[in-house]
């Protein structure tokens, strides 16, 4: 069996249109990301692939195999919940065994395979135990060898790490890549947690409203947005709009060299990362200065927050790596390379 | 002077408020307690007290200290010589009637709460306001209403006839197992007295306590239980079965146990609808006390063992609440 594939699936609510109609592929063992922020269609969308929402329109195929119509039951797609849905009157055994024992599996046997299922999980001997004696970080484990019991060909995960604390959040996300990689499912998680989708993704897709924004890999959605909004949402980026004249931007008295091809007199947003944002008295071109209004270190980063002629701009230094050592109040030079500055169409132009 | 002892000053200084209001609070909690006690203890512990009275042959009742009418209850009036287990037989239908309409008006209040669950918020509030309304019907106005509904002359069997309907049950021969079941007469269908409109009329009375009571456990219910377990392969029953009736069993239980240890005590329908052997031990207590017996101490004796079922119904219920708890 193939990838999942999704063609032209939308999904309204009423008047309102939860999903714009989709195109998207799902290849077979990759994890795929849907990021987006809260309301932007990306569980609505997870919940058609689970057969718990019907599309409005569109088809989805698995393989060759068109089940749109296919209830969720019939798909058995594996699926994680936000809140896990453990069954709270069942111990973790009985959990995990549950599709096998409804799919008429002897209990033995359904057993045994729980306890290799938990054993995948690193919960050996939390068998017995009821749901309420688990921490999250364990409700999270017992929820996903119960989605795996069944051996699905599509694994689905709803923002699977949010009800766990940041710390254990961080591991949890290289253990499920790991395990994912060693099963090698299919696997659709949703988040809008960015940084989750960075660790864990073959591919990211990022929606906003309801449209599909972007799909690439994590490097290339961090690089190369295809818009301000992903630029935005993924990672942090200064933002300056201005219009596009003669090769370069005008913003505000200030002129930016940048690689663009718009017509002039295009009104244009750029964006550029913190840490390619320098400050140093290297010569060059798109030098601006500015003053330090705070500084804040955060360990293995130390921000910058500067105000300049074309707005606030944030400059980020790596530990380690050489940079200036300015206190507030101090003036400087902040410089944007023409080669780290992304333009893309300006609010009024898009 | 150091900080410290200006504390210890200005504390010493404050007024003991606290001496000020003890008497307040000891009256109110006294006046309370008096109520709960003349209101509410008193009229148990007379009961219990005139269970132990004695009747007098063609005469009232005197106070004494007699275990005959526990006795009369349990073996009878004529034992030694003969036993008869006619109150505990009343006892029987007591629990009979309450136990099978109890189930019958969770069983059909569970899908129609669980569908009001899933409608919106203000269809939801309309509905409970509804249903909240028909409480305030009596047993008395609704036993009326049923008493019409099923009565042989303007009911339900006059419109069975009138229609034809009785003519067909007759000829496909579903007529008879009516008769059997003591729901016709040979002539038409027949719903007074029998134990169909009992329950029926029991169960109604009830419905709208047990969708109450039902409500706030189904409207907590996640729904992404039922979700998960569909997205593991179960069918619609098969969720129903594993993942909702046993998440919601302890409200489901607590539910019928209130309800019945409520009806154990129905009066008007069951005179109204039960056949007259069927009659239970609070048509029995009425009759001994304001009947045509005047026996108050038996009376008496009957509503205290019925109490007593009824408590033991409910620890037993509670039992088995702590040990689903547990588990």
């Amino acid at each position: 069996m193939g990838g999942l594939v999704l063609k032209g699936i939308s999904k309204s609510f009423g008047n309102t249109r939860a999903v714009e109609p989709t195109d998207l592929t799902f290849a077979k063992g990759e994890l795929t990301a849907l990021l987006g922020p809260s309301g932007c269609g990306k569980t609505t969308l997870l919940r058609m692939i689970a057969g718990l929402e019907e599309p409005t329109r569109g088809v989805i195929l698995l393989g060759d195999t068109d089940i749109t119509r296919l209830t969720a039951h019939k798909r058995k797609f594996g699926m994680v919940f936000q809140s896990f849905a453990l069954f709270p009157h069942y111990s973790v055994r009985e959990n995990v065994a549950y599709s096998l024992i409804i799919d008429g599996v002897p209990k033995a046997q359904a057993y045994e395979k729980a306890n290799e299922l938990l054993e995948t999980v690193q919960l050996v001997g939390f068998g017995d135990r009821r749901i309420g004696e688990l921490s999250g970080g364990q409700r999270q484990r017992v929820a996903i060898a119960r989605a795996l019991a069944q051996e699905p060909e599509v694994f689905l995960l709803d923002e699977p790490m949010s009800a766990l604390d940041a710390k254990l959040r961080e591991e949890m996300q290289v253990e499920l890549r790991l395990l994912q990689q060693r099963l090698g499912i299919t696997t659709i998680v949703v988040t809008h947690d960015q940084r989750e989708a960075m660790t864990m993704a073959d591919q990211i897709v990022v929606m906003s409203n309801g449209r599909v924004e972007q799909i690439a890999k994590p490097q290339d959605v961090y690089h190369k947005p295809a818009n301000a909004f992903v630029a935005d949402f993924i990672g942090k980026a200064n933002f300056f709009d201005g219009v596009y004249r003669d090769g370069a931007i005008q913003v505000g008295d200030c002129r930016l060299k940048a690689k663009a091809g718009f017509q002039s007199g295009s009104l244009v947003r750029v964006a550029i990362r913190p840490e390619r944002t320098c400050i140093d008295d290297d010569p060059g071109e798109n030098r601006i200065p500015a003053r330090v209004m705070f500084v804040r270190d955060l360990g293995p980063l130390r921000e910058y927050h500067l105000q300049s002629e074309i707005g606030p701009i944030i400059v980020e230094y790596a530990a380690g790596e050489t940079g200036p050592s300015l206190v507030k109040g101090d003036t400087t030079t902040v410089r944007l390379p023409p080669d780290a500055l992304q333009v893309f169409p300006g609010a009024r132009a898009a | 002077m150091t900080i410290a002892d200006d504390i210890s000053v200005s504390r010493a200084d404050r007024p003991e408020r606290r001496v000020s209001t003890l008497p307040a609070k000891t009256i109110l909690l006294g006046l309370l307690t008096s109520i709960i006690v003349v209101f509410c203890v008193l009229p148990f512990l007379l009961v219990l007290a005139i269970s132990f009275g004695r009747k007098v042959d063609g005469a009232a009742w005197v106070w004494d200290f007699t275990f005959d009418n526990y006795q009369r209850f349990f073996v009878g009036v004529l034992w030694p010589d003969e036993v008869t287990f006619l109150y505990l037989q009343q006892l029987g239908f007591s629990f009979y009637f309450a136990v099978i309409a109890s189930l019958l008006a969770v069983l059909t209040a569970l899908p129609f709460t669980l569908q009001l669950t899933r409608l919106k918020r203000t269809s939801q509030a309309m509905w409970l306001v509804f249903i909240m309304a028909s409480l305030s019907l009596s047993e008395v106005f609704i036993v009326m209403g049923w008493d019409i509904l099923l009565s042989n002359n303007s009911g339900l069997p006059k419109l069975f006839k009138e229609t034809g309907l009785t003519q067909w049950l007759k000829d496909v021969g579903w007529f008879q197992h009516l008769r059997d079941w003591g729901l016709a007469n040979p002539r038409n269908v027949k719903f007074k007295t029998s134990d169909f409109a009992t329950i029926l009329t029991m169960s109604y009375l009830v419905w709208p306590y047990a969708v109450i009571l039902l409500y706030p456990a189904l409207s907590r219910l996640d729904p992404s239980l039922s979700e998960a377990a569909r997205t593991m392969g179960a069918s619609r029953w098969t969720v129903t079965r594993t993942v909702t009736l046993p998440s919601i069993r302890l409200p489901l239980f607590g539910t019928t146990l209130l309800l019945f240890v409520f009806l154990l005590g129905t009066y008007v329908s069951i005179t109204v609808f039960a056949a007259p052997n069927k009659h239970t031990t609070a048509v029995a207590i009425y009759s001994n006390i304001r009947g045509a017996n005047l026996n108050a101490p038996f009376g008496a004796t009957q509503a205290i063992m019925l109490l007593i079922s009824a408590s033991a119904c409910l620890y037993l219920g509670h039992v088995f609440n702590r040990r689903s708890e547990v588990r």
